[in-house]
């Protein structure tokens, strides 16, 4: 791949934006790697999260995720098959559970509930709808503590479902929990965006010189430190208990400032003259080739490191005819045990897992400081539920893909036995990626050193 | 003894507005609480039972001379009580009088405790406007409609609404795009360049059909899109369409050429063509001519629409050597050459700051109407699957608009002219305006008129020096660095980002002790009226009032309620309202699968959402009872809907009242289309979600969650034979941990099975066998099908008493909780001396204690 740094003509840009966004057009139209290019890198600084809704086809006796045999060369199920050019990245990690998604002493239903919102945090959230929503930090935030520190945004949370339905949430359960794997803190949930246009917006600006760009962030600046005098004014207008939204909101208002300083210097004008998607595409496979372009971008550009992405929201009644799948996914998930329902469900996976291929064979064929794109990058792939008949949340399906530099050793099927919480899986990630922290809500240690070698 | 004394006050305070007075009359008809309570409760209802967790609340000590002690779980007595639940069929009940009277002895007693010590509940301090709020404030401040999905993220729903203040949480995300949005929104409001030249795509939906004319598209049309677009400035802006493909991205071969005519206001600016395979094309019927709204004395007027490349004369002229060299149709090159018959569809136009609409259509031909209309299947296009091209003519695939260019001046859009109040001096951007100049005043106090006008009502209360101040130093700021019109933006920017108008503040007033209603402020009313009847910020009326102490005048209020229902903003109560307690938003995501329903299409989605909102908007507005919601004898209809249901003599798109035959089955939300498909998978219908959406929104007593752990049913096996959805679902009813919950949803839903996956009537059901929609309500009356349903429900006031809990809680923006019941019950006996109409059902969650009052911080 030879790259030539060279800004595309203003009248290209323009022009550009009129023609139907191909998905390679993005690809086509990086004018330059600049960013990349001037920060050579190495270890594993990079860390994806992708999140399939309503568990995988699978039961107590038929399974089209989980590879036929234990430990190196495995053989790869139905599902994993599209993933065959990437296996020697590929550890498969069966035996895990999220213990935090199962009911708890309130004896609520809420499993897809839970089940997305306890993933990345194996906290139990607490069942409310009302402003005590309450969940725990998530491994992508604490991530992002550190990671994002020299980014422009410090993760990327995306979707692709819409979440403004009505009446899709499990019984008290606030609909924050099902909309979102990110949690900045126990209290705040982050919301996923859908909109690919939006995304790029929020990526690289909605244009203009370098100049006008450095002149519209000063200005941003001066306004948000100006909103921290109202909040002052406002922190003394209201009694204690409630002080703490104020004191959110200053934080909010911080958190921008500083994004908006990065951001100055992380300004490159060339990748804002990409191509802006214009809206979201009607078909699910371009909706979800572009949303993982645009993280492949983000990372390209180096304006963040941390990202999660649920291919679906929990509950969802998609349906996906172009692989001849005609009942609602939700629906089809409960299986009812039936062999030909749960080969239908398979075909949901095999579609999401080619989906994911695009996505590695993009990073890999990506330069990147001394190596490719995937190299320093780490991705978690699975769900919050195992078989979804009946809403089992012990071992669920889990993929690791590493990075060279995460020095996982790839083409592996580990099977770990006995109640080991996935969250112990997830420290294990964060170091990884060099963001060292004793727990994760329910964690009890971390995945055994010697299967994962070189921790 | 202060706040009790306090508490007092308050209650006879609030007798005058519509709180019932005391009810003596039930006293004489007293049952003997606790002898019934014995009888028929407290044999299962024990602590012990609750231990063994076979029962969730125990009721054996509870003491009903003492209700106000234990009012939560009495409430839940009631409730389940009222639902019929409870006693659970099978078990012995008491004869209907008992019943009653047990019960209006209960709720008597809970209610004379609420009004001794009135527990209004606390709304959150803060409460952030959702995006629909923010998007109906900036149009009701600025003049502007904004696209707001394109500027923030969706809001997390709780209570089934998503603008419940505990939820509408401040992330860093949401602040950043708070501030994109300023920017955004104040240059486009002052008419100031955007940093780079807006791209706006508006794409129709590949199964949506354009074989007729559209509702708000020229006469002689068919088809296309008409889009109400808020030019910045005055300038010149492209507008760019483009046609639909067949399934393999190729422009499919028509006879006849399609003429594809743009338009701005109803003036057509372009006709575009592409050839047909018949011959060269017919002169379009008439010269095109320039926007109206560009005046003659405006040098722009004399610049001809001009078509770039390829544009509208190119492809005329070309047309018939296009036709002829695709002649054939089956050739390669023509078909390369056809697929580029539209790559240069765009023109290059001045138009005048301010909303427009653009209207692309196609010319619809005379011989196109003697194409057969497509029957049975109205579906144009498949949508992922590959069946045969039904199309006959040209589809509009998008829109593409963009601009500024070369703009000559902000211009006198209406948000210019409803912000600049004044003139704070002549501005070189105006200078050229057409209008005359207003009169000039000191420049710095103009800008302070125009900023403390827009920032009372951003903020929506008198505003102080305090709160003009910063917005001021914004506005010297920008005026240092350019112009007024880049002072006024960045004050308005300013103004968009505060808290003050972000969220909704209510602070407890000075000198309340803790744990005590209050009566909330006049200027605190205004905006929750306004909220809740408008989605928005009170207007200058209500704003006046409110500050003038007026609105606390129980007149006055009624009044202000009729006005704000009469008011065209009042539309969005039907939308957000209604849109959420029926799920009638959901349709937008539902997409019922081809195979099975082979012609639903959006333009049939679409249909229904307009015709649930139109009649959800008649019930309220013509102030018809609540009932009608349910009752009603008539609906609103286009043909395309009305072939969908079997009703005959109804043609045309337009949406008119149509009176229901006795036979058609329809009256009412749970006869139509919209509602009976947000209630099914996309593959077929689902009795249990039918079932729970109508225990949930209409009965309010929404089933308990399925137990955890529960095994899987074993789905019945008849070997070889189709199952009814009847035998499909009897399972749950044989296992007894399913029955208890199933045995209330599932027949509620089987009364429904009459009506498909998307609402049409049907006599057999997918096996073939005819359908049994008989069944009972949860309190054991029976009832037959849909039309016997309908009248179940209608027998108790369960229906009216979910509305009112819905209601309030999208009113309050929280949840109803048991201390709110007793008002609950006060609206519904205050609408039902009126026969529940509408009006009156509003007014009295207005006049209610927990939307006047707030308790004090604890």
């Amino acid at each position: 791949m030879i790259i030539t740094r060279k800004a595309l003509p203003r009248r290209t840009f323009v022009r550009g934006l009129g023609i139907a966004l191909g998905l390679p057009m993005l690809d086509a139209m990086v004018p330059a790697m600049s960013t990349l290019a001037q920060t050579p890198a190495s270890g594993t600084r990079r860390l994806g999260f992708v999140y399939m809704p309503n568990g995988v086809a699978k039961n107590s006796s038929i399974d089209y995720w989980t590879p036929s045999n234990e430990g190196k060369n495995f053989g790869m199920s139905q599902i994993l098959a599209p993933l065959e050019p990437f296996r020697d990245r590929m550890l498969v990690i069966s035996g895990l559970d999220q213990n935090q998604a199962e009911a708890g002493d309130d004896g609520a239903s809420g499993d897809h509930t839970r089940g997305t919102s306890s993933w990345l945090t194996g906290v139990y959230p607490k069942r409310t709808e009302g402003a005590d929503v309450r969940n725990g930090i998530s491994a992508d935030q604490i991530a992002a503590s550190v990671l994002g520190r020299d980014t422009a945004l410090p993760s990327l949370e995306l979707g692709i479902d819409l979440n403004f339905l009505a009446g899709q949430c499990e019984n008290s359960y606030s609909c924050a929990y099902l909309n979102t794997l990110a949690w900045t803190s126990p209290t705040t949930p982050l919301p996923t965006e859908n909109n690919p246009r939006i995304v790029f917006e929020r990526l690289f600006g909605d244009g203009g010189s370098p100049e006008a760009q450095a002149e519209r962030a000063r200005k941003k600046r001066s306004l948000l430190d100006s909103v921290l005098e109202d909040l002052n004014r406002l922190q003394r207008r209201v009694g204690p208990g409630d002080r703490v939204v104020v004191t959110d909101y200053v934080d909010a208002v911080r958190e921008v400032e500083r994004r908006i300083a990065k951001a100055e210097t992380q300004t490159d004008s060339d990748l804002a003259l990409l191509d802006r998607p214009k809206g979201i595409p009607e078909r699910f496979d371009e909706h979800v080739k572009l949303m993982y372009e645009l993280q492949w971008l983000a990372f390209r550009a180096d304006l963040t490191r941390v990202v999660t992405f649920m291919l679906g929201r929990e509950l969802n009644f998609r349906t996906y005819p172009e692989v001849g799948v005609t009942e609602g996914h939700h629906g089809l998930s409960h299986h009812q045990d039936r062999p030909e329902q749960i080969a239908k469900y398979a075909k949901v996976g095999v579609y999401q897992a080619e989906l994911f291929r695009g996505f590695l064979e993009k990073l890999q064929s990506t330069p990147d400081g001394d190596g490719t794109m995937l190299d320093h990058t780490l991705l978690l792939y699975g769900a919050g539920l195992s078989n979804p008949n009946t809403h089992a949340h012990t071992d669920l399906p889990l993929l690791v893909v590493g990075g060279r530099d995460s020095r996982i050793e790839g083409n592996r099927h580990v099977v770990f036995r006995g109640q080991v919480p996935m969250t112990n899986l997830l420290l294990t990630l964060l170091d990884k990626v060099g963001v060292r922290t004793d727990t994760l809500g329910d964690s009890n240690g971390r995945i055994p050193v010697d299967t994962l070698p070189d921790v | 003894m202060r706040a009790a004394t306090f508490a007092l006050v308050i209650a006879v305070l609030l007798a005058p507005n519509g709180v019932e007075p005391v009810r003596v009359v039930e006293a004489q008809q007293q049952v003997d609480a606790r002898a019934f309570m014995k009888q028929y409760c407290v044999s299962c209802h024990t602590q012990q039972a609750k231990q063994r967790g076979t029962v969730p609340v125990a009721l054996d000590d509870l003491d009903p001379a003492n209700v106000s002690r234990d009012a939560r779980t009495w409430e839940q007595v009631v409730r389940k009580m009222r639902a019929g639940v409870m006693p659970p069929s099978g078990m012995p009940r008491a004869d209907k009088t008992t019943h009653e009277r047990f019960l209006t002895t209960i709720e008597g007693d809970l209610d004379r405790a609420a009004r001794v010590m009135p527990n209004p509940g606390r709304t959150e301090a803060f409460h952030r406007l959702n995006r629909k709020q923010y998007q109906n404030a900036v149009r009701d401040l600025l003049d502007l409609d904004i696209d707001v999905t394109a500027l923030l993220p969706p809001d997390d729903s709780s209570y089934g609404f998503d603008n419940i203040a505990g939820v509408l949480k401040i992330s860093p995300t949401l602040m950043e795009r708070y501030l994109t949005a300023a920017q955004k929104i104040s240059r486009t409001a002052v008419g100031l360049p955007p940093s780079s030249p807006n791209i706006d795509y508006f794409r129709v939906a590949d199964d949506r059909a354009q074989d007729d004319r559209l509702p708000s598209q020229l006469f002689g049309t068919r088809g296309g899109a008409s889009i109400n677009y808020t030019f910045p400035m005055d300038a010149h802006y492209t507008i760019r369409v483009e046609l639909s493909r067949d399934l393999n991205e190729q422009v499919p071969i028509y006879q006849e050429p399609q003429l594809l005519e743009v338009s701005i206001d109803g003036e057509r600016l372009n006709v575009f063509t592409l050839p047909g395979v018949a011959g060269p094309p017919p002169p379009p019927p008439s010269e095109p001519v320039a926007a109206s709204d560009v005046p003659a004395d405006d040098p722009a007027a004399n610049a001809q629409p001009a078509a770039r490349g390829r544009g509208a004369g190119a492809a005329q002229r070309g047309g018939g050597t296009g036709a002829r060299r695709g002649g054939g149709g089956g050739n390669r090159q023509g078909q390369a050459q056809r697929n580029r018959a539209d790559r240069d569809w765009e023109i290059r136009v001045p138009v005048k700051a301010g909303p427009h609409q653009v209207q692309v259509a196609f010319v619809k031909q005379s011989s196109a109407v003697a194409e057969t209309t497509r029957l049975p299947f109205q579906r144009p296009y498949p949508a992922g699957v590959n069946i045969a091209e039904t199309r006959t003519g040209a589809y509009l695939r998008s829109v593409e608009i963009a601009g500024p260019f070369d703009a000559t001046g902000p211009g006198n859009s209406p948000s210019r002219q409803r912000i600049f109040t004044c003139q704070p001096s002549p501005s070189p951007t105006t200078a050229t305006a057409t209008t005359p100049a207003p009169r000039n005043r000191n420049a710095d106090v103009c800008a302070r008129t125009i900023l403390t006008t827009l920032a009372r009502r951003a903020y929506r209360r008198p505003v102080a020096a305090a709160d003009i101040e910063p917005l001021m130093a914004f506005y010297r700021a920008g005026l240092a660095g350019g112009s007024v019109d880049e002072g006024i933006d960045q004050a308005l920017q300013r103004l968009l980002i505060s808290p003050e108008f972000l969220l909704r503040v209510a602070a407890d007033p000075a000198g309340v002790p803790a744990n005590t209603p209050y009566r909330i402020s006049d200027v605190e009313l205004a905006s929750r009226l306004s909220f809740f009847l408008w989605s928005s910020i009170p207007d200058e009326e209500l704003l006046r009032l409110a500050e003038q102490r007026q609105l606390r005048n129980p007149a006055v209020l009624e009044k202000q309620v009729r006005r704000m229902i009469a008011d065209d903003r009042f539309g969005s109560f039907v939308e957000q309202f209604a849109g959420q307690w029926l799920f009638l938003r959901n349709l937008a995501a539902s997409v019922p699968v081809q195979q099975n329903f082979p012609d639903f299409d959006d333009t049939l989605r679409e249909s229904f959402r307009i015709e649930t909102q139109m009649f959800v908007d008649s019930v309220i507005r013509e102030d018809r009872s609540a009932l009608d919601l349910l009752r009603a004898d008539y609906t609103f209809l286009n043909e395309r809907l009305a072939r969908h249901y079997g009703i005959p003599n109804v043609k045309g798109n337009r949406f008119r009242r149509v009176v229901l035959p006795p036979d058609s089955h329809r009256g009412g939300l749970l006869g139509q289309g919209s509602i009976l498909t947000v209630t099914s998978y996309p593959d077929r219908t689902s009795p249990v979600v039918r079932g729970k959406w109508i225990l949930e929104n209409l009965l309010g007593t929404p089933p308990p969650p399925p137990i955890p752990g529960v095994p899987p049913l074993k789905p019945p096996s008849f070997a070889g034979k189709v199952l009814t959805m009847r035998e499909r679902i009897s399972a749950h009813r044989n296992s007894p941990v399913c029955a208890s919950c199933h045995s209330m949803m599932d027949p509620l839903g089987l009364a429904l099975e009459h009506f498909d996956g998307v609402g049409k009537w049907r006599a057999l059901d997918e096996s073939g066998a005819p359908i049994d929609a008989s069944g009972a309500l949860p309190d054991g009356r029976k009832f037959d099908g849909a039309d016997g349903l309908r009248t179940a429900l209608l027998t108790s006031d369960r229906f009216i008493t979910t509305l009112s809990e819905k209601m309030l809680t999208y009113a309050l923006g929280r949840g109803v909780e048991y201390y709110d019941m007793p008002a609950v019950r006060t609206i519904v006996r205050n609408a039902g001396r009126d026969d529940y109409r509408f009006t009156s059902l509003i007014r009295a969650i207005v006049e209610s204690a927990p939307f006047q009052m707030r308790r004090s911080h604890s």
